[in-house]
């Protein structure tokens, strides 16, 4: 005789609570713990498969550098600036809002690297890396721009401080040394803070390769064994790293956002141009950070598995506050300027929103402010990767359209009206700035098969931390410190 | 007294075990000197049962960030008085103004020294026992020690009832 056996409810229970542990193992990365062998092979298979189209990619990228970078630049350096578009009453164009716009995806790596590590956000561990080589490729393409803005590129060296024979110095008072000094800190920071905890990984990369791959990793790694000492020296530089960077990252874009306020340019005077501009920068980055993601994702193996939708979830969230910050922002510098009453600002802000080049204007209200709104408080959306992928590739054009409002289109209508223009810019400056994105997707290509994208022993660190404690009749993931 | 270099091997999980072997190294009269952990993962002294290591990494990284202020000062307060251009009403040397580069130095000189001061540690010669195997990227916990070669045996006899992995000497070396 058969017998109907029903489970009783404590089984019942007990099967919910295993079916609710797993969906949280699937969920997060730090609960979802795999041996440290097998995540070393799965970031090693990643860094090491190329495929052809791989090579394809890099080649194309490459040319693309040498002929609209290298070739339109040596271009304008043989013929002259009179190739660019920048002419009166426009003299800072779109090399000057590329160079903002670079600067500003560069504050992606030291916010998410080192704020969120200030903050201990557990789920910024697995990307960290791909957010500061972000920072470091983006300001060594951003860099570039003073360079090319000056002209004539080969006196450069004037900027820096040296004596030279008439004991002459440069102006330590102007905006643009405190551009150069502050791009130099922060360029060679994040290069050292994207560096200091790359060490234990190239050591793991050295124990794993021959060749010229493991010749390159023992350099680099400086014999790092994983001493008690080691761990050590390399969590105080870390920490020191972490705090320092921090207002370094903040001193960077005020100093760039006072190349603009502190000229009597109608639009570019503001007190609050530099948190404006920090804001930008962040909302900027993050969103590239994004984009980089689910580049990685969809194409570097194994990376599924550390890269998730938590991932984009908490990387949106962030996105969705930035944006509200930036519009709180825009509106603040927006509402008092036109309070103010002054008859050359009003017709700057009217031109700006109903002018010829309004459709930039608007480009950047719908990116960055109405996109970002519209979708970012919905779950579903955050955690799908594509979607996310469309929505932060328009936060950045949105941004893009910002720098170019803010600098060609405010320039182009000061207080004189018989002084007034449009600026277009040529097919060598466009061809530069193309370049220039190229030179960073080349770099980051490069990096992605040389360099362990994921800090592995910081995953590992977090996964240990992370572990289920029953409280009461369920388990819950809880955190311990470990440090 | 001759001494051996010996290592042994715990899995990552077996952290508990680590440190008991540890206590054992001591009970042995093997000094904390004598002794080197290394691992995959940081682990602090304290959960190690270790006594609080040192490092000069912060003293070295203050010192470069005063190098930088003086470089700072120097470019601010003396170049001006170099070339002196005065213009009308305004200060030859303006201390609001200095502030935004002696920040940026003093931060470069802070971080510069920062990493020469991990890298010049890195280089220097340690006291601990020497060695290394590959198997520590691979998540495990490895103990190094000084032992008497007298004991070495029942030492390592010892620890491997603890749970831990001997590693053959010829395959403990410098990475």
């Amino acid at each position: 005789m058969a017998v109907d056996v029903k489970p009783n409810i404590s089984s019942k229970a007990k099967i919910h609570q295993e079916t609710e542990v797993e969906d949280l193992r699937k969920e997060h990365l730090m609960l979802d713990p795999m041996p440290r062998d097998e995540m070393n092979q799965m970031v090693m298979d990643a860094m090491q498969t190329t495929t052809k189209k791989y090579w394809a990619f890099l080649i194309g990228f490459g040319v693309a550098v040498v002929v609209l970078l290298f070739g339109a630049w040596g271009y304008m350096i043989a013929t002259g600036m009179g190739v660019a578009g920048i002419r009166r009453p426009v003299f800072w164009g779109i090399f000057i809002a590329t160079f903002v716009f670079w600067i500003g995806i560069s504050h992606a790596g030291t916010f998410v690297s080192a704020i969120l590590r200030v903050f201990k956000a557990e789920f910024r561990r697995p990307f960290t890396r791909a957010a500061e080589l972000m920072t470091t490729f983006g300001l060594a393409a951003g860099a570039l721009y003073p360079l090319i803005h000056l002209g004539r590129v080969w006196v450069f060296y004037w900027m820096v401080p040296y004596p030279n024979a008439r004991w002459l110095w440069p102006n330590f008072r102007s905006p643009l040394v405190w551009d150069f000094l502050a791009i130099t800190t922060y360029l060679l920071s994040s290069t050292i803070y994207l560096f200091l905890p790359l060490m234990p990984d190239l050591a793991m990369a050295r124990d794993r390769t021959t060749g010229w791959r493991h010749t390159i990793y023992k350099v680099l790694s400086l014999g790092w064994r994983g001493t008690e000492a080691e761990w050590l020296r390399l969590r105080k530089a870390i920490g020191i790293f972490a705090y320092a960077i921090i207002p370094v990252m903040f001193s960077v874009h005020t100093i760039v956002s006072w190349d603009f306020a502190v000229t009597m340019v109608v639009g570019w005077q503001s007190t609050i141009f530099g948190p404006y501009f920090i804001i930008g920068a962040i909302l900027s980055g993050v969103s590239a950070v994004v984009t980089i993601l689910f580049v990685l994702r969809s194409t570097m193996k194994n990376f599924d598995y550390f890269i998730r939708p938590e991932h984009f979830d908490g990387l949106g969230k962030l996105i969705l506050i930035f944006s509200m910050a930036w519009a709180y922002f825009f509106f603040n510098e927006y509402i008092l300027s036109w309070y103010g009453g002054s008859e050359a600002l009003k017709q700057l802000l009217t031109l700006h929103a109903t002018g010829p080049s309004a459709w930039v204007w608007y480009l950047m209200i719908i990116c960055n402010v109405a996109i970002p709104w519209l979708f970012l408080w919905n779950k579903k959306i955050r955690r799908t990767p594509w979607i996310m992928f469309i929505i932060t590739l328009l936060v950045n054009v949105g941004m893009f359209a910002e720098r170019y409002t803010i600098i060609p289109l405010t320039l182009g209508h000061q207080r004189s009206p018989f002084d007034w223009g449009i600026y277009n810019p040529t097919i060598v400056e466009i061809s530069i700035v193309l370049g220039t994105l190229c030179l960073f997707i080349f770099l980051y290509l490069l990096a992605s098969r040389l360099i362990p994208l994921v800090p592995v022993w910081e995953v590992q660190e977090g996964q240990m931390s992370h572990t289920f404690r029953k409280v009461g009749k369920t388990e819950i993931p809880s955190v311990t410190e470990l440090e | 007294m001759e001494k051996n270099v010996r290592m042994i091997l715990f899995k990552e999980d077996q952290i508990n075990m680590a440190t008991e072997a540890i206590e054992t190294l001591h009970h042995q009269g093997i000094s904390e000197k004598d002794i080197s952990v290394i691992s995959g993962v940081p682990f602090s002294e304290k959960i190690l049962g270790r006594p609080a290591a040192w490092t000069n990494v912060p003293i070295i990284g203050v010192s470069g960030a005063l190098v930088g202020l003086i470089i700072a000062s120097l470019l601010n307060f003396l170049t001006p008085h170099l070339y002196k251009m005065t213009v009308g009403g305004m200060p030859l040397t303006p201390i609001p103004t200095s502030i935004v580069v002696t920040f940026e130095l003093t931060m470069l000189g802070l971080l510069i020294s920062t990493l020469l001061g991990v890298i010049i540690e890195m280089i220097s010669p340690s006291s601990g026992p020497k060695g290394y195997h590959p198997k520590i990227s691979d998540g495990y916990i490895g103990i190094l020690f000084r032992c008497p070669v007298s004991t070495d045996e029942e030492t390592c006899l010892e620890l491997q009832d603890l749970g831990a992995e001997i590693v053959d000497p010829e395959e403990v070396k410098q990475p």
